[in-house]
């Protein structure tokens, strides 16, 4: 049995640490080093049955998705005047969350993929749950395309079929390109997390009994580990990440051009794919914080999950900062620098016109608040750390409110200028949209392992350790 | 089938039993491992996959399709819009660059289920459940002689020695 053989010490009493100095730039506070049998048994220890805790979080949830569901069935009921959304702003907090989503499933296929390419070690056991956000968050983030759509039912005319009527979609719109890149997206983020689940999902067929075991041995395809097949695997791990890359960077570019492409002032601009897939990353790395501190906690997982990690995390996020306070900086220099009067209208409303408010909150939480990762005291405070994320995702989505909707606010006609507030309806859909991600997200917790225990495993046998 | 399957507990020594296996002349193995271990295919010999063949093959398909779909679907209801083009490229590819990326992926993962017979229906009969733990197992196959294939699995440190069927 695979819990007998967690047992056994390896290679009579030679633990398999021999192999490899560990790392000792931060070093860890336990006495011995993890074995392969501890990892295994410590990751999937979690998926166990859950306790009232967790039933009273998914009741909350639930709710919340209750309550949203209500909201979008009056608004199909209604129309569309239960939103605030009307001329000249058409696109409102629907467009301003679906960015927002999009642009946090960013971090997962980062980490996995890119940090991959670049060896980072310290990814190993972050990526599996990064990876988890990106599914659920692109899942979020696709329900408010239809859910702005208004007559949801429409939506089929984004698909290309041959229709009895020849028509096409048409594949000069961004709206359509928007389409393929998240579809594609989610895809491949799916088959990249269900690739690297495979050997966790062999762990778990065999750690149980019953009916656990022929769930889990029907997901893990039979695998059993030979060297042949993950001779195969691995390759197919390492192309993955490659084309996963360019993707990554394409899909929140691609979002970008759903404004850069239309020739409104703040929006017409050739910094947004950059822009936005810097914020994107900086978002998502944001998230990725704010979920692993409480999930270590819940599962005892400190030990794989420890200040290493957050550090390289904090940085990351201080680095993504300066790229999204640079590209703030850089839109201001460009609006001036073009001489032309409506763009330097659009950007003089937005710092002090009746948005100023998230213009400031979104300046305070995405460029200042992070400069106190600048100190390593500040990177290795797991409450601190935890403040800054959350200020960042609000942050985050101010950034994609005050982009899309001061800029529409404030065009070029002053008749048809106006302001936008959101409804109660759009504020309910809002708060459902988090119900629904976490909803997804707590589920995940209890049934798969949060952190790849193949990859821990292979860092361990190589490293001795994970720091 | 007959054979030998030993279990070992570290990668250096399973490593190192391949080697010493296959320069006895015992060619025909099958290696159970925990984890992805680029060294144990070295000492097997394995050089490549064929994955990435298919990798290729669904990116070029992917490519083809795009420009199929878009080309295609512009040239049978030709509206000029803008004053673009009929067929715009810059535009296209991102279409194009997309489905790429899709058919590249999903072609190496079927690429995966097909070099590897996933998925399979029942596990071997020399599997052991602690393989998917912390143990690496060789399983040498129809030994020409066991009693030799067992001593060197013993002296290469093997920590658990069976004889199948």
């Amino acid at each position: 049995m695979a819990t007998a053989a967690g047992t056994i010490a390896l290679t009579a009493g030679k633990p398999i640490a021999d192999m490899a100095t560990p790392a000792q730039d931060i070093p860890n506070d336990y006495q011995t080093p993890l074995t392969l049998a501890d990892a295994n048994r410590d990751i999937i220890r979690p998926i166990s049955a859950p306790s009232w805790r967790f039933w009273f979080m998914i009741t909350i949830c639930l709710l919340g998705i209750l309550a949203a569901a209500y909201a979008w069935s009056q608004q199909v009921r209604k129309g569309m005047g239960v939103t605030g959304i009307n001329n000249p702003v058409g696109w409102g907090v629907y467009i301003v969350t679906f960015v927002f989503w999009v642009g946090i499933a960013h971090s997962g296929t980062l980490i996995s993929a890119v940090l991959y390419l670049f060896r980072s070690g310290w990814r190993t056991t972050i990526n599996r749950t990064a990876e988890a956000m990106t599914i659920f968050a692109v899942l979020t983030a696709g329900l408010f395309p239809l859910i702005h759509l208004g007559r949801v039912w429409y939506f089929y005319y984004l698909i290309p079929y041959p229709s009895d009527r020849l028509l096409w979609p048409n594949f000069r719109s961004p709206l359509v390109w928007d389409m393929f890149a998240i579809g594609t997206y989610f895809t491949i983020s799916l088959v990249f997390w269900y690739v690297g689940l495979i050997p966790d999902l062999a762990s778990l067929r065999d750690k149980f009994t019953g009916f656990k075991r022929k769930i889990y041995g029907i997901f893990a395809l039979g695998w059993q580990g030979t060297v042949r097949d993950w001779s195969h695997y691995r390759r197919l791990y390492l192309y993955l990440a490659g084309i996963a890359t360019p993707l990554v960077l394409s899909v929140h570019s691609v979002v970008s051009w759903d404004f850069a492409m239309g020739i409104v002032p703040g929006w017409h601009s050739t910094i947004f794919a950059p822009y936005f897939v810097a914020g994107a990353i900086f978002s998502g790395i944001a998230l990725v914080i704010t979920l692993m501190i409480p999930l270590r906690w819940a599962f005892g997982l400190e030990r794989y999950i420890n200040k290493y990690h957050f550090d390289n995390m904090a940085k990351l996020l201080l680095l993504t900062s300066f790229i999204v306070g640079y590209a703030y900086v850089m839109e201001y220099f460009i609006a001036w620098y073009s001489a032309d009067p409506i763009e330097q209208e659009s950007f003089r409303w937005r710092a002090t016109g009746f948005y100023a408010l998230p213009f400031w909150i979104m300046v305070f939480c995405n460029v200042i608040v992070p400069q106190s990762l600048w100190f390593k005291r500040t990177r290795t405070s797991i409450a601190a750390l935890f403040m800054v994320s959350v200020l960042v995702n609000i942050g985050m989505w101010y950034e994609r409110f005050v982009i899309i909707v001061t800029s529409i606010a404030h065009e070029y006609d002053p008749a048809s200028w106006g302001v936008y507030v959101p409804s109660a309806t759009e504020i309910t859909i809002l708060i459902g949209s988090f119900a629904w991600f976490f909803f997804w997200f707590l589920l995940f917790t209890k049934a798969l392992p949060v952190i790849s225990i193949a990859e821990v495993k292979e860092h361990i046998a190589h490293h001795g350790d994970l720091t | 089938m007959s054979g030998i399957l030993a279990q070992y507990g570290s990668l250096r020594d399973t490593q190192r039993a391949i080697e010493r296996l296959r320069a006895a002349g015992y060619h025909d193995l099958e290696v159970f491992s925990p984890i992805p271990a680029p060294g144990l295919e070295e000492a097997l010999g394995i050089t490549s996959s064929p994955v990435r063949r298919w990798a290729v093959i669904g990116g070029i398909t992917g490519f083809a399709t795009a420009v199929a779909l878009t080309a295609l679907t512009a040239l049978a209801y030709p509206l000029v819009t803008q004053g673009k083009p009929i067929v715009s490229l810059p535009a296209y590819f991102i279409i194009m660059f997309e489905l790429t990326i899709l058919f590249s992926g999903l072609f190496a993962f079927f690429g995966l289920l097909y070099h590897t017979r996933k998925p399979a229906r029942r596990l071997a009969a020399e599997y052991r459940e602690a393989f998917s733990v912390d143990r690496f197992g060789i399983l040498v196959i129809s030994p020409a002689d066991g009693a030799v294939a067992e001593q060197l699995v013993r002296e290469t440190g093997a920590v658990e020695v069976e004889v199948t069927e």
